[in-house]
């Protein structure tokens, strides 16, 4: 087990190595020269400069990333370029939106995508089923930005029971705090629940078929208990989808963020990305691989929980 | 266990329900909840950006002077001021009943100390470049020394170059964060979430205090359109800074829409000399480029009608513009493809144009009138920031650039100094535009307006831009709340922001 968690550690640092520098130089080879978005078309030449040496802009983009990385590794990832603010603080700012945002849609997804699936699995080609398979098509075919437009339209704006836009932190108000993440999570969860329904089924009709299932009927268990069986043999793919789902939800929640205005990581991205400021950038491209591969571990120790055969010997 | 869990379950469910059966977005006629573009650029008035931050500027801040609807300058912290014969110094009269929000008192010093923070910084600078000195002359007076004669200054700090911060907030420099200021409101650091809404309360006893009759201000940047369409008809918000598409529904909804020309649209030539692209130095081929592009057309497929077709850089309907003038280059192909064939390009020529995403709205439009000249246009793609350091090297370019309310003020950004989009300013190497130019500049009142006027004219007449029509910004405001639109400022301050 020891080995299994150094081996995985391994290759996530590897994988945040990678990335952060893929990320350093294309940004920079992105942003010619960030003092302009910084300082605006009226700054001076002189001023542009001073701010370029502030940045240490004027040096080596190695000697640049070296300086950044070195302390990256202790936890500092800088100040930023727009506000001299530090990252670190700004990304604990933001992560919290997006994390409520991306959590409430996965536990939709995982609720609602486990009912759909299994229903549906254990009744191939009803009408429940067929319904599935049809919503599952429609959803597949609408633009995640649209549903959210929809979704504003008749809850916000017609029934007003959500806000249209906008985030309230659960300090103020924990029902202000729900009601601002219900939309947009929904939003994300929508696109998430019919792939997570289509893959449980196939694997619940699959596993349904199995001679073990036949044996727990045969023994008098109650229907409860066998579907709890088939669920726990059926949920590994499914599960796999869900992992992946949320790290692509939390890359997939600027476009939410931007419709609803959320004040989350997605948005600083994309504020940061205008202005070529690569600290914040930086920042964000760490603590995403970070959860991404803290996700991956924790699937792994799920999927052995579940699955007892896959565990790690 | 179980137990636990339901008991949390229904909690939850609860309070759930209880959240759902709150308003959506309380309102009364003293709350003001404005949907903005942008977010604040920064808390200290020397990075802040005059565009979209004004909303949050003037919560905040009290200028030395302000301006009115029609650019006229206002007294604020400045009560009086006067200039010398000369005009080389300006004498400013300062109130004395003023103090930030950390308990420092205002006075000549601070303002002293704060103008030379603006000077120095990066975004406010430009409205003090011809300054020699600031001096605190007693308590309550300042004088400013200048260099040369400077029309826009004033201008300038009235549209948000002299907002006062504390001077303690300045030396600690932490005023980017946390704002310091004497303005009629305070941000409520406990109610704002940073980028996504800026509440502020009122300071009861604010000098100014009838000027700002709202109670309470929340600000959102909701950089979405949809976005703050929807907070508008949800009712959210009560000021939108709107998108035209959205007009029709906005007159459906009852609500107040009120517009202004901001910017204006076209080609901006760099090079009227010829020296890189010789074409552009005739003006005959200049005139070409206006004659075939049709502005009306463009204004209502890309616009969304939201403007006025005019061929000029001063304001409609504003001091400058000459409303004659609009019918000079009105669309006509032939005459376009006439006067090319007549500067000896009737086969066209070839030429490199800078491109940006922002400006790809109308790359088509511009794709197809080039074509029809026979101008062979190569594109280089770059991305906004690059646009503005780029664009500038090439010999034209499309572009949009805000204007001002203030003729003098116009004159110099558009056409005298050096800025962005214009980097070596031309006019000089016409004799008649140069006479022109200086006529205006060293007249005063209404015969510099009238100088202005002329070199205005002269300056459409030789094709000195290539306007296609001037963007309106335009805001929704719930029937009990007026916006009047300010133009050279994409957002307009508080100020302008009143009960119906």
């Amino acid at each position: 087990m020891i080995a299994f968690i150094a081996k995985r550690l391994a290759a996530g640092l590897i994988l945040l190595v990678a990335v952060s520098v893929g990320t350093f130089f294309l940004a920079h080879a992105a942003i010619s020269d960030p003092t302009v978005s910084l300082l605006g078309t009226t700054a001076t030449p002189a001023q542009r400069e001073a701010l370029a040496l502030k940045l240490g802009l004027d040096r080596p983009l190695v000697e640049q990333f070296w300086n950044w990385a070195r302390h990256a590794i202790v936890g500092d990832f800088g100040v930023s370029w727009r506000n001299f603010q530090p990252v670190g603080k700004l990304i604990a700012i933001k992560l919290p939106v997006t994390l409520s945002v991306v959590t409430f849609a996965t536990i939709i997804t995982a609720l609602v995508g486990t009912i759909f699936g299994m229903v549906a699995g254990l009744h191939p080609n009803s009408a429940f089923d067929r319904a599935i398979k049809a919503i599952s098509v429609v959803l597949f075919a609408l633009p995640g930005f649209w549903v959210s437009l929809v979704l504003v339209v008749w809850f916000a704006i017609q029934l007003k029971w959500f806000p249209a836009v906008g985030y309230v932190t659960p300090n103020q108000s924990l029902g202000g705090w729900l009601r601002s993440i219900t939309l947009p999570a929904v939003s994300l969860a929508l696109g998430a629940i019919v792939v997570v329904a289509e893959q449980l089924r196939n694997e619940v009709i699959a596993v349904n078929k199995q001679d073990f299932v036949r044996t727990l009927r045969s023994r008098g268990l109650s229907s409860w208990q066998v579907n709890v069986h088939i669920l726990r043999n059926a949920s590994p793919a499914a599960l796999t989808v869900l992992a992946v789902m949320f790290v692509s939800l939390l890359s997939g929640a600027i476009v939410v963020e931007a419709i609803f205005s959320l004040p989350g990581i997605g948005q600083l991205t994309n504020s940061s990305s205008q202005i070529g400021d690569i600290p914040v950038l930086l920042g964000i491209t760490v603590v995403s691989v970070v959860f991404v591969v803290i996700v991956n571990f924790l699937l792994d120790i799920a999927l052995g929980w579940i699955n007892p055969k896959v565990r790690v010997k | 266990m179980q137990m636990t869990i339901t008991k949390v379950a229904a909690v939850a469910a609860v309070t759930f329900a209880l959240s759902l059966a709150g308003p959506a977005g309380a309102q009364s006629p003293t709350d003001l909840n404005i949907g903005n573009f942008l977010d604040v650029t920064s808390w200290d008035p020397s990075l802040a950006d005059i565009g979209f931050d004004g909303p949050y500027m003037s919560a905040v801040y009290d200028p030395l002077v302000a301006l009115d609807a029609d650019g006229k300058i206002l007294p604020a912290l400045a009560t009086t001021w006067t200039y010398s014969d000369d005009l080389l110094k300006l004498t400013m009269d300062l109130r004395t009943d003023v103090k930030f929000s950390d308990g420092e008192a205002f006075n000549a010093q601070a303002a002293v100390e704060n103008l030379e923070h603006l000077k120095a910084g990066a975004r406010s600078g430009e409205a003090y470049v011809n300054v020699a000195a600031f001096k605190a002359v007693d308590e309550d007076t300042i004088e400013i020394d200048l260099t040369k004669r400077d029309d826009s200054m004033l201008y300038l700090m009235g549209l948000g170059r002299s907002y006062m911060a504390s001077p303690a907030a300045i030396k600690a420099g932490t005023l980017t964060t946390t704002p310091a200021g004497s303005g009629p409101y305070v941000l409520d650091d406990g109610m704002s979430i940073p980028g996504s809404e800026y509440h502020f309360t009122k300071v009861a006893d604010h000098w100014d205090s009838a000027t700002y009759p709202f109670q309470n201000i929340a600000v959102y940047p909701i950089l979405d359109a949809t976005g703050r369409h929807n907070a508008m008809l949800s009712g959210q918000i009560n000021v939108n800074f709107a998108d035209p598409l959205n007009i029709e529904q906005a007159k459906q909804m009852g609500w107040t829409i009120n517009s202004a020309v901001s910017a204006w649209v076209g080609l901006q030539f760099v090079d009227h000399t010829g020296e890189h692209l010789k074409p552009l130095g005739d003006v005959r081929v200049r005139q070409a480029l206006n004659y075939a592009f049709d502005g009306a057309a463009i204004l209502n497929s890309i616009g969304a009608g939201d403007g006025v077709v005019t061929n000029q850089v001063f304001p409609a309907g504003r001091q400058g513009n000459d409303p004659s003038l609009n019918a000079l280059y009105a669309y006509n192909m032939d005459k376009a493809k006439a006067l090319l064939a007549e500067a000896g390009y009737a086969d066209g020529f070839d030429v490199t144009m800078p491109m940006s995403p922002i400006f790809a709205q109308w790359q088509p439009v511009a794709d197809q009138t080039f074509k029809e000249l026979g101008i062979r246009v190569t594109w280089d793609d770059m991305q906004m920031p690059d646009y503005q350091i780029n664009a500038p090297k090439y010999p034209m370019f499309i572009t949009l650039i805000a204007m001002d309310n203030d003729p003098a003020a116009t004159l110099a950004r558009q056409v005298e100094t050096v800025q962005w989009y214009n980097p070596t300013p031309q006019y000089a190497t016409v004799p008649e535009l140069k006479s022109l130019v200086e006529a205006a500049q060293s007249a005063v009142g209404d015969d510099q307006i009238a100088k202005i006027a002329a070199a205005n004219k002269a300056l459409t007449e030789m094709a000195w831009w290539s306007v296609w029509y001037q963007a309106n910004n335009t805001y929704f405001s719930t029937p009990d709340i007026a916006v009047t639109p300010v133009t050279g400022m994409m957002f307009p301050t508080l100020r302008f922001i009143q009960p119906n």
